[in-house]
């Protein structure tokens, strides 16, 4: 049940805090998303292979909804090399530095990033 | 923002995410009270320049649309539903002016789960549950002819399809299990009390590595009676290290082909799980859906995506040992949480699977789709596809409703985005949300001018107590068009 409460304080705060953070942003509720550079174009690719089979378009599914997370990308990559609770890792092998970067890249810009 | 507001930040989402298994599953079909089906199109939500409207209401477990040469609009209803549910499956004819005619009636023995219309003559795949699978030709006065019988797919997952091409109809066999081993899951589907003999069958020999599996006993009434069993092996039966079992075609998880006119069954390839829905590229190659497995039985598996794969010809993809070309042992991505590792059923693979074209939604169940081949309705080359929406806590535990939507896929990078969603704070069902939107999309086809895309949409099913209980009259087809067109 505290944990139920830390979310949604956790979502109040975004909102407060962040006019992007909205759990559902796919191009039908939003507008389309074109990816600004190559390097975002990569991640899109690469988290659609990686990460979008249980977070799909960012909202929830097998895994929680984190298009509205509010932690700092350096977080988040912790998140995925070390896994945490029942997320799984991924190992250098897996996702390399440079790959991970580029899914932190368009994580960040799928979030923001205007839409037309 | 300030360092401390960061700290603070941080620490609330750490917090809440250790949790997973004190989470309850909050899945589309878990609602307790159902509605009559409504229909709003304001209620979904489209890429701009797109509009939805209704075109036929109250269909009974529809599943599949196709179109004669003259452009005429045809439906078939399944005929069986999970939930052993059966009636009588069905091809009918929409007229425009919102007539229905029934051209063919089947008998107990569907679902039918795909039609398409060649030169004269519908064919439809007729899944099996009851006498195994058939492929059926179906003239314009209504007679049925089968022009193969006895598909072993009276387990999970049915025989599917058809497509054709170069005088072959291709179709798609599912697996009798969600990962090899029959277990008390299988009784839940029902067919374990009717058919306690059935198993998986390999399309070419394999050796097994003789891991088995201990249950109690669903067919004997005695308590405590304990039965092991072994991979392709039926409920009950053991295996040993290095046994090998015979490859033979007809097989499970498999696509094979006969000619238009009938014949002997060819292996294609081999190695899915349910491979649901089959089409075309605009350049002629062949493509299929397959639903991955899932998180219960005697051998759950965690976090697998159904697949888009391009079918190559002789290759093994992979079941029952991988996930969408990756390998599910001693993989943290692939075993359930709370539940031990995977240990691998084959001793020797066929081949190293290949890589998918596109990994969805987990639990999704991704099935029909088809291909946008012309630039008025735009995204051209990709894959629509209808997405059933999940099953859970049956299939496994979600956190949000999954599916009950339409994606497009762009096949040249594997990046998935929504086209068809229902509105809403969260995704999910027409049902749970209350409102008129999508229930659960089953296949979407193309009209022969390529600019309306025909969305079937199966209709209400809510889940009690392991049971699915599928709501007749609920199902509908929907079009989409471009503003102007
Ligand atoms: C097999 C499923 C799966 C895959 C693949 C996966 N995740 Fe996760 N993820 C989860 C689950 C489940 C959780 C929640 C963990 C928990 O609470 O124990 C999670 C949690 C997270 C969180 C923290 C969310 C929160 O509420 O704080 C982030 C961020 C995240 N995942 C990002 C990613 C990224 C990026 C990828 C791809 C590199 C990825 N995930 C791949 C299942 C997955």
């Amino acid at each position: 049940m505290t944990i139920y409460i830390n979310r949604v304080t956790a979502i109040f705060i975004c909102i407060l805090l962040f006019e992007a953070c909205a759990l559902r942003r796919s191009e039908p509720l939003k507008g389309s998303f074109v990816p600004a550079t190559s390097e975002i174009a990569k991640g899109q690719a690469l988290y659609n292979l990686h990460c979008d089979k249980c977070h799909p378009d960012g909202e929830g599914g097998l895994g929680p909804d984190i298009n509205w997370n509010p932690a700092p990308s350096f977080i988040k990559k912790m998140q995925v090399r070390h896994g945490l609770g029942v997320m799984p890792s991924f190992k250098e092998n897996e996702i390399s530095k440079e790959d991970l970067k580029a899914i932190g890249k368009y994580m960040k810009a799928y979030k923001h990033q205007k839409r037309e | 923002m300030k360092l401390s507001s960061i700290f603070i930040l941080t620490v609330i989402v750490l917090s809440n995410t250790s949790c997973y298994k004190m989470r309850k599953s909050t899945g589309g079909a878990q609602i307790k009270t159902v509605q009559a089906r409504q229909v709003s199109v304001a209620d979904i939500a489209l890429p701009k320049g797109y509009k939805i409207e209704p075109v036929s209401t109250g269909l009974t477990f529809p599943s599949a649309v196709t179109f004669d040469e003259s452009g005429n609009l045809y439906v078939i209803e399944t005929g069986y539903s999970y939930g052993e549910v059966f009636k009588s499956p069905k091809l009918l004819r929409l007229d425009r002016g919102g007539n229905t005619t029934t051209m063919a009636t089947g008998t107990n023995n569907g679902p039918w789960t795909g039609v398409t219309f060649y030169q004269g003559n519908f064919y439809i795949a007729e899944g099996g549950a009851l006498e195994g699978g058939r492929i059926l030709r179906i003239s314009m006065d209504g007679k049925i002819t089968p022009l193969i019988s006895n598909l072993p797919t009276i387990g999970d997952h049915h025989t599917n399809g058809p497509v054709i091409k170069e005088g072959y109809i291709y179709f798609g066999l599912g697996t009798a299990t969600n990962s090899g081993i029959v277990g008390i899951d299988n009784a839940h589907y029902g067919w374990l009390l009717r058919q306690n003999k059935f198993h998986d069958i390999p399309c070419a020999d394999i050796t097994l590595t003789g891991k088995n599996f201990n249950t109690g006993n669903i067919l004997t009434t005695e308590e405590n009676d304990v039965v092991s069993t072994g991979a392709f092996s039926p409920f009950g039966t053991t295996t040993v290290s290095g046994q090998v079992i015979k490859g033979t075609c007809p097989c499970s998880g498999s696509i094979l082909r006969i000619p238009v006119s009938g014949g002997n069954p060819e292996v294609v390839a081999w190695g899915f799980r349910n491979p649901y829905g089959l089409a075309l590229s605009p350049a002629g190659k062949l493509f299929v859906t397959e639903n991955a497995y899932d998180d219960r039985g005697s051998r759950p598996v965690w976090g697998a995506g159904d697949v888009l794969w391009e079918i190559k010809d002789g290759l093994w993809y992979g079941w029952p040992d991988y996930s969408a070309g990756k390998s599910i042992i001693n993989d943290e991505e692939f075993h359930a949480p709370g539940k031990g590792k995977l240990e691998p059923l084959l001793a020797k693979y066929p081949n190293t699977p290949p890589k998918p074209t596109a990994i969805f939604a987990v639990h999704s169940s991704s099935n029909g789709f088809d291909f946008s081949k012309t630039s008025k309705f735009g995204y051209e080359g990709e894959a629509f596809v209808a997405q059933f929406g999940d099953m859970a806590p049956d299939v496994g535990k979600v956190m949000s409703p999954v599916g009950f939507k339409i994606v497009r896929v762009n096949v040249s990078n594997g990046v998935i985005q929504d086209f068809a969603v229902n509105r809403g704070y969260k995704n999910g069902p027409a049902s749970q949300k209350k409102n008129g939107g999508l229930e659960r999309p089953l296949s979407v086809k193309f009209d022969p001018a390529g600019t309306s895309l025909y969305v079937v949409d199966y209709g209400t099913i809510i889940l009690k107590n392991h049971l699915q209980i599928p709501m007749e009259q609920t199902g509908m087809i929907w079009k989409i068009t471009k503003d102007g067109l």
